[in-house]
């Protein structure tokens, strides 16, 4: 392996070696920090003094075909994606600038290597050279430079990349402000940032900042495949199967980087939403492996002698009330609500028990702000006293959920135990398609949220005042200040003081009942290798081999 | 006979028109249409959004005259978005040229089923591929319960009231009593489950989309033939039973033929006619039984298809797979009609 | 506290003798049936004595095993259940456990049979029933669940634990687990038929199953025959037009896919736009037309008799309509709460609407061809010319001769109904997802049936009973009604 270090070490990395070093940074948020400032996973191992743990693909074998059970969704343009299925399939030929790691690492891809200046405003990122896309044009500057400035564009309805690359963004067009995105030459494009923010890089790795060809139209991208990934296309039917083949007339840079490609064929079959259909699949021999294994699940692939592969994140459910309705505006409703449920029951019966007690301030553990809060206190009969005295001992509330498999069995959890302390409650399901439509709207419902690398980046996404995606309609300009305040702190140490202030906040104001974190997993037939669960439901393709 | 036949096409026609008129109202209800939208755009895009997405797809228009435009007897409507033409019968986005040469004219009668907005395929498409696979499904299910249910029907019959009788019938009463969502668990549990079961069959049939084997195929045959064979098979009994009671029965019997000789010669052809019209029948039936397994057993037919576009407010896969139902529907009855005029030289069309 | 075994103490000894006995009669069933191909046909034969001789033989030696062998299975099961009534609790295990929850049902069901058997002769239809072993069989698995509904929904007897309520630590437990949370502990201290995968009590969803599937389908079955026969008379007896048209509508109905029609009423967006609010008005209407129409047709000519009595009828019925279309958070909602009788509870209106909706025209085809055939009678002639007035021919002439098969088909479809609501369930459509129905409970229960068994079973029986004690109780009808 010929992986470029350019080791070029960032004061900050160093702070963040002796943080971690401290016991104040876990490994991975500081593999996640370093890395995305611009060292290599190699040299942030180097800084706190370990060795990048060994590739397993020495001994991988080349050809064969993996059929993977996922849901295969119709394609649009990348940066509209909303689901990660859409991107997992276009990684065959769409590739990313940067790829985030199982450890939490940043590496590049289409990028060399970048770097940043000393408080985190200019970013310089240098392309990696030698890549080319499937038709033959070579893969330059211009070329990020263009996708870079597509993100950009606010404009596009659906564009979700906007929201992640604000400080490149004139707040009052709604594009790329001018100088945001330079190109220094061929092979180097500089981002000029308005504030500090470390986000930029890792909202690259992020799945819908595919980077797509000049004459892409905003379509379909499988119509006209043009990418630089080691696959292609051949079947992309909606609801049934997509297949990724390996492009035999094009020559992928990453082999004599990373290794790989090994498979000669990816199948993705669609079994919809119910998991026990992926047992049928499994045990009648049509997959290899599942895209993700859920609840009670588990144990079931488990006995069929498969490989588990887990990814601990921060990935959650939130049972959130919206604070314009009725009676949710109440805080003392809220509290009361939330003083009634153990969220430790709703684990083991919502999840089976497949993950840890969240604290009702949607900040995990292994985010590196983290500040732990004395526990929450569970009162069932003072709830019900706090709840009569708010005057709505006799109100019905309604519960409202996807029906995905565990979303609705924590709901029904959650439901029952409020029950239990004398509430009146009733649950109402809906069908994915007509969920999703007014997820923000609903007055108490929940919402599955997948992680983030950093704390403050879900909470500035879900909870800010205004937000798109702030379901819960929380408007708190303390909270606001709070977490602007968090989110200027490059020191986690430092950080995690005020997020005391910000978790304090949220839970004092019965923001949501949120149970649980929980780990995410895949099953695999033990002749399936390198599928290894993603925390953000990645597909690395060229990792991917199968044993003969 | 013609004049039979012409009023029954016409009045599926009739039938057809009005079914798939109410099937477009439903559908373009407005907050369908919204969920369409949403579900075009993302479920993130404002009121406004919507609105205006539903205007740029002709959606706005008045229910009827969008029904006309699917129908093919309006013509289509199309937009100009300065100099950028869109409309039903264009292709995408197009100049000003290829918008005056489109059609004018696209919907059913002009052979043009639309696009369906789930899979993004032509509609026309979706329903063959769809169909052939139910198809496959239908032929291997009739294979396996019309004999079995008459063989079974007449086995009940020739003895009323024989311990055999008891049996048989009171295994299609159960059979009956087992809607398809309960025997198709209970089979794959049995047969398909590694962790309870045998594991002898599969309890998927996805890969019998592509090349059906006993293993992935069995199940759902298995759970559709269940739940029809007892209906039928009854009616075969009690059309046999009926037989075996009348004169000429006795007199054949009388004469000294052969019990045997008296089942298969004589009362076998007329015990049949009722059980034929009861299979033609059967087909809407099967109808509901078909999206229960293929549901169950992910297997990619019509059925599947009909829940992804109900689910999904795909109006236009809605309106086909309605339109194809309503024929199945229909033509079974009319065949069943004319069949027992065939098969029974007593009554006749006028 | 331990966990129960399937049969407890009894089992130790009966258990042997049971799965002798048992397998014993399956044999010999199997033994008949093999041998009946090759019996000769039944001959009488006179003995010398002059008694006639039974079929004797091998053939005749099965038919005599199975007889008593059937008995003594029978007897066996007796045991089990009278056991476990007996018994302390906990000796006769989880089968005697739940017979004796079951105790009030036993005691129903013996009255009702030893009253009806008593009175057989003087019951009619119903007293006839008591004639034949294949209804009564079907009349005592139909009473079982009805009795189980009404004692369970009414009086809260026969369920041991909440049928919503989960204990931490009971999740996918075995039948016969122990509860050790000893401030949820219910009526017994076990989950008879185990936890489902919420840890909640399978045995008391089941029953509490029966209460909801008990309460819905019926009572749509019925509304669905007002609709058809309110309909379905006049369009047989006058004929013309009015019978095209509505033959032409029923048939559209009919042509659509079940399911798909579902689909169509049931998705929330259309319950947004009130569809199936103003159907509930359309629908329930013709109930009260049908018995308004019903009693003035029988007591038009005495003026005096007729209005006060139509007066309370249609009081009593429309307050009743009223209440039921009047739904807060639906587009129909005029009445003020304390005015408004009941609320049905979200979703089940809906479903309620749309299983009417689908059973009307096939009622209302059974009950067209009825009158088609019945109004060339002899006894209608009759009427005619004493001047009756066609809607009291219809309602007192032809529909109380058309009872036999509609009282048959009104148990089938009941059956029917049953499993739609099953198969609503299955989709996801209809009725709220914690709801204890069967439907949804099997299908909750199916996901994870490769690992845990239990849940599903216990409401795949209970559905299976009821329906087939449907069907077994229309054959018992039937063969009882022909012998008119």
């Amino acid at each position: 392996m010929t992986h470029q270090t350019k080791p070029g070490l960032h004061p900050a990395g160093l702070a963040y070696a002796a943080e971690h070093k401290a016991g104040t940074l876990d490994r991975r948020e500081f593999l996640t920090r370093t890395t995305a400032l611009g060292l290599t996973a190699s040299a942030a191992y180097g800084l706190i003094g370990m060795a990048s743990p060994a590739q397993a693909e020495g001994h991988a074998q080349s050809g064969g075909t993996l059929r993977m059970q996922m849901e295969t969704k119709a394609l649009k343009d990348p940066r509209t994606y909303d689901w990660s299925e859409l991107a997992n399939f276009s990684r065959g030929w769409l590739e990313y600038l940067v790829e985030y790691n199982r450890d939490g690492s940043l590496r590049g891809m289409l990028l060399e290597s970048w770097e940043a200046n000393e408080n985190a405003t200019v970013f310089t990122l240098k392309v990696r050279p030698g890549v080319t896309w499937n038709n033959g044009d070579a893969f330059t500057a211009d070329d990020v430079a263009r996708n870079i400035t597509g993100w950009c564009d606010g404009n596009v309805e659906g564009n979700s990349m906007a929201t992640r690359m604000v400080s490149l963004i004139d707040s009052d067009t709604k594009t790329a402000r001018d100088g945001a995105i330079v190109v220094v030459d061929d092979m180097t494009v500089q981002l000029n940032l308005t504030a500090p923010d470390i986000t930029v890089m890792i909202g690259m790795a992020d799945y819908p900042a595919a980077i797509v060809h000049a004459d892409f139209d905003g379509g379909d991208p499988s119509e006209n495949p043009v990418g630089t990934g080691p696959y292609l296309p051949t079947q992309n039917d909606v609801g049934i199967k997509q297949v990724l083949q390996r492009n035999a007339d094009h020559t992928w840079w990453g082999t004599e980087v990373y290794g790989g490609p090994y498979l000669d064929t990816i199948e993705y079959i669609d079994y919809g939403t119910d998991p026990a259909a992926y047992i049928s699949g499994a045990e009648s021999g049509e997959i290899d492996a599942t895209y993700q294994t859920v609840g009670d699940f588990v144990d079931i692939f488990d006995g069929l002698g498969w490989n588990k592969s887990e990814a601990v994140t921060a990935a959650t459910l939130c049972v959130r009330f919206n604070q314009l309705q009725e009676p949710y505006d109440n805080v003392a409703v809220r509290r009361a609500l939330q003083k009634a449920v153990d969220n430790s029951i709703i684990l083991e019966l919502g999840y089976n028990g497949l993950g840890t007690t969240a604290e009702n301030h949607h900040v995990c553990p292994i985010h590196p702000e983290y500040a732990e809060l004395p526990p929450q206190i569970v009162d069932p009969v003072a709830a019900k006293a706090e709840l009569d005295e708010a005057g709505h001992g006799d109100t019905e509330f309604e519960l409202i959920s996807v029906d995905d498999a565990w979303v609705a069995a924590s709901s029904d959890a959650v439901a029952a135990q409020l029950r239990d302390a004398g509430m009146n409650i009733t649950r109402t399901v809906l069908p994915g398609s007509t969920f999703w439509n007014d997820w923000t709207k609903y007055p108490f419902s929940a919402t599955e949220w997948n992680m983030r690398p950093l704390g403050v980046q879900v909470l500035a996404l879900a909870y800010r005042s205004g937000e798109a995606w702030n379901e819960t309609a929380f408007s708190n300009a303390e909270f606001d200040a709070k977490l602007a305040e968090a989110m200027a702190i490059l020191d986690a140490d430092k950080r995690s003081e005020v997020m005391a202030d910000v978790e304090k906040i949220m839970q004092d104001e019965g923001v949501m009942i949120q149970p649980f974190w929980r780990s995410i997993f895949r099953h695999m037939a033990p002749n399936v290798r390198g599928t290894d669960m993603h925390p953000t439901f990645e597909h690395h393709h060229y990792k991917w081999w199968v044993e003969a | 006979m013609l004049l039979f036949l012409a009023r029954k096409t016409l009045g599926m026609l009739v039938t057809a028109l009005c079914l798939t008129l109410i099937v477009f109202f439903l559908t373009n209800l407005s907050p369908n249409l919204e969920k369409l939208a949403k579900s075009e755009l993302g479920a993130r895009i404002t009121d406004d959004e919507v609105a205006s997405w539903l205007d740029k797809n002709g959606y706005a228009q008045p229910t009827l005259v969008r029904y006309g435009e699917w129908l093919g007897v309006l013509p289509g409507w199309t937009r100009d978005n300065d100099g950028e033409f869109t409309g039903r019968c264009i292709d995408g986005k197009a100049d000003a040229e290829t918008a005056a040469s489109a059609s004018r004219f696209c919907g059913v009668v002009q052979g043009d089923w639309g696009e369906s907005s789930v899979f993004k395929r032509d509609v026309g498409e979706v329903v063959s591929r769809a169909l052939k696979l139910t198809g496959k499904l239908m032929l291997c299910v009739m294979l396996v319960m019309v004999p079995g249910a008459l063989i079974v029907g007449v086995l009940a019959g020739m003895r009323e009231g024989s311990r055999l009788d008891r049996s048989l019938s009171t295994l299609s009463i159960l059979t009956t009593a087992t809607p398809e969502y309960v025997s198709g668990v209970v089979l794959v549990a049995i047969f398909a489950s590694s962790a309870v079961g045998l594991k002898w069959l599969n309890g998927s049939a996805t890969s019998a989309m592509d090349n059906i084997t006993i293993a992935n195929f069995t199940l759902p045959v298995l759970t559709i033939a269940l739940y029809g064979m007892g209906y039928i098979a009854r009616m075969t009994r009690a059309s046999m039973t009926e037989v075996m009671t009348a004169q000429y029965i006795r007199t054949a019997r009388l004469k000294g033929v052969s019990f045997y000789n008296v089942v298969m010669k004589h009362a076998l052809r007329n015990a049949l006619i009722a059980p034929f019209t009861v299979i033609m029948l059967q087909f809407p039936w099967l109808l509901n039984g078909v999206v229960i397994v293929e549901t169950l057993f992910n297997y990619k037919g019509f059925g599947w298809t009909l829940v992804q576009a109900a689910s999904n407010n795909d109006i236009e896969l809605l309106l086909a797979v309605s339109v194809v139902s309503v024929f199945v529907v229909l033509i079974s009855q009319l065949i069943s009609d004319i069949g027992y005029v065939f098969l029974n030289p007593r009554i006749r069309i006028t | 506290m331990e966990p129960l075994t399937w049969t407890g103490t009894i089992g130790t000894f009966v258990n042997p003798i049971f799965s002798i006995t048992a397998i014993a009669f399956g044999l010999a069933v199997v033994a008949q049936i093999v041998l009946s191909f090759f019996a000769p046909a039944v001959t009488l034969q006179a003995n010398a004595d002059g008694t006639l001789q039974q079929r004797g033989g091998a053939f005749g030696l099965a038919e005599k095993a199975v007889k008593l062998l059937l008995i003594a299975n029978v007897a066996l099961i007796l045991v089990y259940l009278v056991g476990g009534i007996l018994l302390p609790y906990g000796d006769a295990g989880i089968i005697g456990a739940i017979s004796k929850r079951f105790l009030p049902v036993w005691i129903a069901l013996i009255l009702t049979f030893g009253v009806s058997i008593t009175f057989k002769r003087r019951l009619g239809l119903y007293g006839k029933l008591f004639d034949s072993t294949v209804g009564m069989i079907g009349f005592a698995l139909v009473m079982f669940w009805v009795f189980t509904a009404v004692l369970a929904g009414l009086f809260d007897l026969i369920a041991t634990y909440d049928p919503l309520s989960q204990i931490s630590g009971l999740k996918n437990k075995v039948p016969g687990f122990p509860v050790t949370d000893e401030r949820k502990l219910g009526a017994v201290p076990h989950y008879l038929l185990g936890g489902d995968n919420l840890a909640r009590d399978v045995f008391s969803r089941m029953v509490y199953g029966s209460t909801v599937v008990i309460s819905i389908a019926p009572l749509a079955t019925l509304v669905a025959f007002m609709v058809g026969i309110t309909l379905g008379l006049p369009a047989g007896y006058f004929s013309g037009r009015l019978d095209t048209l509505l033959t032409f509508l029923s048939n559209l109905i009919l042509a659509f896919p079940v399911i798909l029609l579902f689909y169509l009423l049931v998705t929330p967006e259309i319950i947004q736009t009130g569809i199936p609010s103003y159907m509930a008005m359309i629908l329930f209407i013709f109930p009260v037309v049908f018995f308004v129409v019903l009693l003035n047709a029988r007591f038009y000519t005495q003026p005096s008799k007729r209005n006060p009595i139509l007066i309370g009828v249609l009081a009593v019925l429309g307050y009743f309509y009223l209440s039921t279309i009047s739904q807060p958070g639906t587009v129909v909602h005029f009445l003020p709460a304390w005015l408004d009788l009941f609320d049905i509870p979200g979703g089940i209106l809906v479903v309620f609407v749309s299983v009417v909706f689908v059973n009307s025209p096939t009622v209302f085809r059974i009950v067209r061809g009825l009158t088609l055939d019945l109004r060339t009678r002899d006894y209608v002639a009759a009427a005619q010319t004493r001047g009756e007035r066609p809607w009291y021919i219809m309602l007192w002439e032809i529909l109380p001769n058309a009872r036999g098969p509609l009282i048959v088909d009104f148990c089938l479809r009941i059956g029917y109904t049953t499993i739609l609501l099953g198969t609503l369930g299955f989709f996801g459509l209809g009725l709220p997802p914690e709801s204890p129905d069967w439907g949804s409970t099997i299908n909750a229960g199916r996901r994870l049936l490769s690992t845990y068994i239990h849940p599903p079973l216990a409401p795949a029986g209970a559905l299976l009973t009821l329906v087939l004690g449907l069907n077994l109780l229309a054959d018992g009808l039937r063969e009882e009604s022909l012998k008119d």
